[in-house]
């Protein structure tokens, strides 16, 4: 989280430079290939952060996963990263540049946290609905966490839309307990 | 909540479940980036205002004082240790603001409002924002009440008038909190019958403690609740042990509350105890907020800080109830170094000073009010017209005294005149000399200062002046209450008056020498 400037600016670079090439979707397709390994792997994350290995095995490193799958401007990137020391950041540049596709695409993405697994028919209908809220494409990411009791919340970018248990218990407990002047 | 019936209990609760199943609640979220040292940057709340306040995990509330491209920068009102990074924080759609009501005085509050004193929780009906923009000119009118302190010198030379923001400067341990706890006290006369029957309206004081600590504080408290002074008194407290943040915002929860009270055409009074903490621990939060440090580190606009406080003391027009916020800030100075930054800045906002010496106090001049770079630029026209008689020989008789002081060594040297001015000058000194926690009223003040000015004084040797005083008020407290009143009901000193004071100052002067020669 922390990274989010950096990994911004990266993006936004890479975005670029691959429009001029024409090569967006080659190279959306290869950051979603070398996104779905680095988060697969917990070696090759931790290998990314580590100052102290030299940058040369870095780059052998990377040459020797990527390059016989991923087109030269991606393998040219992951290089230069490297000698910039913005290896360790690689992940988050991954997700700023989907967000930045996204935006492009007019696709709004949307987490939605519940306690109990949604049915696909379920699910359908609340990305319809989404999609008439939002008045955009929607694609949605479900995740799955007890500790919302019941319900479920929506998160699109800042805003939640909170229909959840939990809250509504949080909700009750401020109305029983003295609320101090803050929550008036 | 002794006899609660079953039944009673069942209304309650559906009464406080009553519009809770609320379908879907929307709010706006951002997560914690970076956290620590009372300032936290959130990234997300794209939407966030300035100053809004935002909610952290675990109760802990915070407000927006940065907004840049991809984050937002706030301050933390509680424990920043239990938040960490990654952590959801909340828009609340507010600004911050504090309780106001007559339910806060005699309390003990944070800056927003919470009791601190072990009393319970204080219900109040009214909550206003902590920054408000200050009155314009056509809501206000010239100050013209008196707002009587009970110290001699500051009354009869430094007039404050309700409306004014008069500064209190000095060096550590010259006493400057201890003119601020008198006039709180001196205050307490404006709740009595009396004084409503001279038509003087009751002044509610609010007392903020920034940066001292919490051991003086509760000194403070102690003494205002001994003298019953408590009733009518608010106590901001931010002490030390509290945030930078707190402490930077109770000085406008002070001027919140008071403004409550002048907005109902009443009178209040506010002590901003100190302003140089104030500037220190806004310079802390700006520099950990990474805004460019200017001169001794302050940022930019730390004048801003306190010109918009105290503009917000005034005198409102007849239209709007004529009520009254009184401000008096408190700045300490280092070695007397008024020319720093703080000190000239206050200064140059305020309608005056009071100039406190460490050395005047060290030579036992208590309080050490150095009456020559000492003014108010606007009490004098709501002094009282019998104190502004009188006040302008003491001046005068006080300036051509200090003017003279170093030729003093040449004792008897000098002529006539030199020696007479002399004599009348260290009388005066010593005539204001006052004690602490023993505010005077008004009218005492005028029958003693009165005395010392027409030469009565004169006469007595110097080390009986104060006992001359004591038993001059206590004589005429029994024997002439009449005049005394007519002098506070009045407000002026007729020639009938003056002619029957001079009569009994004569009269108690005369046996006053047979008692120092016996």
């Amino acid at each position: 989280m922390k990274n989010v400037r950096v990994a911004r600016r990266y993006a936004k670079a890479l975005m670029a430079v691959a429009e001029e090439r024409n090569m967006l979707d080659r190279t959306a397709a290869d950051l979603d290939r070398i996104g779905a390994l680095v988060r697969g792997s917990r070696e090759l994350r931790l290998f990314l952060a580590r100052p102290i290995v030299s940058e040369e095995k870095k780059r052998n490193v990377l040459r020797n996963l990527f390059g016989p799958s991923v087109g030269p401007l991606t393998m040219e990137f992951l290089l230069q990263l490297v000698v910039k020391n913005r290896e360790p950041v690689l992940l988050e540049i991954i997700e700023q540049f989907e967000e930045l596709r996204d935006e492009k695409l007019g696709i709004v993405s949307v987490d939605v946290t519940s306690a109990v697994e949604f049915s696909p028919p379920q699910e359908k209908e609340l990305t319809q609905k989404l999609e008439l809220h939002t008045r955009k494409k929607v694609r949605v990411r479900f995740a799955l966490d007890k500790a919302v009791r019941g319900g479920f919340l929506v998160r699109i970018g800042d805003t939640v839309l909170d229909a959840s248990l939990r809250h509504q218990l949080e909700v009750l407990r401020e109305r029983f307990t003295e609320s101090g002047p803050l929550t008036n | 909540m002794a006899d609660v019936r079953p039944e009673e209990v069942s209304a309650i609760l559906r009464r406080q479940l009553s519009g809770f199943e609320k379908e879907v609640d929307v709010y706006d979220v951002g997560t914690v980036l970076q956290i620590g040292d009372g300032v936290a940057r959130v990234y997300g709340l794209t939407k966030a205002l300035m100053s809004e306040l935002v909610e952290f995990p675990h109760g802990v509330f915070g407000m927006v004082l940065n907004l840049e491209e991809d984050n937002v920068g706030c301050i933390l009102f509680g424990e920043s240790s239990e938040i960490k990074e990654g952590d959801t924080v909340k828009r609340t759609g507010k600004v911050a603001s504090m309780p106001v009501g007559e339910k806060m005085l005699g309390r003990v509050v944070t800056p927003l409002g919470q009791p601190t004193d072990g009393r319970g929780p204080i219900t109040t009906e009214k909550v206003m924002p902590i920054e408000r923009k200050a009155l314009g000119v056509i809501q206000r009118q010239p100050v013209k009440e008196p707002l009587q302190t009970g110290v001699k010198s500051v009354d009869a030379m430094i007039p404050i008038g309700r409306g004014q923001r008069e500064l209190i400067i000095g060096d550590r341990q010259t006493g400057k909190t201890a003119i601020a706890l008198d006039t709180i006290i001196n205050q307490k006369y404006t709740h009595t019958e009396k004084a409503k029957k001279e038509g003087i309206k009751p002044v509610y004081c609010i007392y903020v403690a920034i940066g001292q600590k919490s051991s003086t504080l509760a000194q403070v408290v102690d003494k205002l609740q001994q003298e019953g002074a408590m009733e009518y008194t608010t106590v901001i407290a931010a002490t030390a042990s509290y945030p930078a943040p707190m402490q930077y915002i109770a000085p406008y929860s002070g001027a919140t509350l008071g403004e409550y009270f002048r907005d109902s055409g009443r009178h209040a009074l506010v002590v901003y105890d100190d302003l140089s903490k104030h500037a220190q621990s806004y310079r802390q939060v700006s520099l950990l907020l990474r805004r460019p440090p200017g001169r001794e580190a302050y940022p930019g606009d730390v004048f801003y800080l306190h010109s918009r406080l105290l503009e917000r003391a005034s005198k409102l027009s007849e239209e709007l109830g004529g009520g009254s916020l009184t401000a008096l800030p408190v700045i300490e100075t280092q070695a007397g170094d008024v020319s720093a930054y703080i000190p000239t800045n206050v200064i140059s906002i305020t309608d005056g000073q009071i100039y406190l010496e460490s050395g005047l106090f060290n030579s036992g001049v208590r309080p050490g009010i150095n009456i020559g770079i000492s003014v108010s630029r606007v009490g004098g026209s709501a002094q009282i017209r019998a104190m502004k008689k009188i006040a302008g020989r003491l001046r005068i008789d006080l300036a051509q005294y200090r003017d003279l002081e170093a030729f003093a060594k040449f004792g008897s040297d000098l002529d006539k005149a030199t020696q007479a001015q002399l004599l009348r000058g260290s009388r005066l000194v010593e005539l204001l000399k006052q004690g602490q926690y023993v505010p005077m009223p008004v009218e005492k003040q005028v029958v003693s200062i009165f005395a010392g000015t027409n030469g009565y004084l004169d006469e007595i040797p110097l080390e009986h002046v104060l006992r001359f005083e004591r038993e001059l008020l206590e004589m005429m407290e029994l024997k002439n209450p009449g005049l005394l009143l007519t002098i506070a009901e009045k407000k002026d000193l007729s020639d009938d008056t003056v002619a029957r004071l001079k009569k009994i100052l004569r009269e108690f002067t005369d046996a006053f020498k047979a008692s120092v020669r016996a």
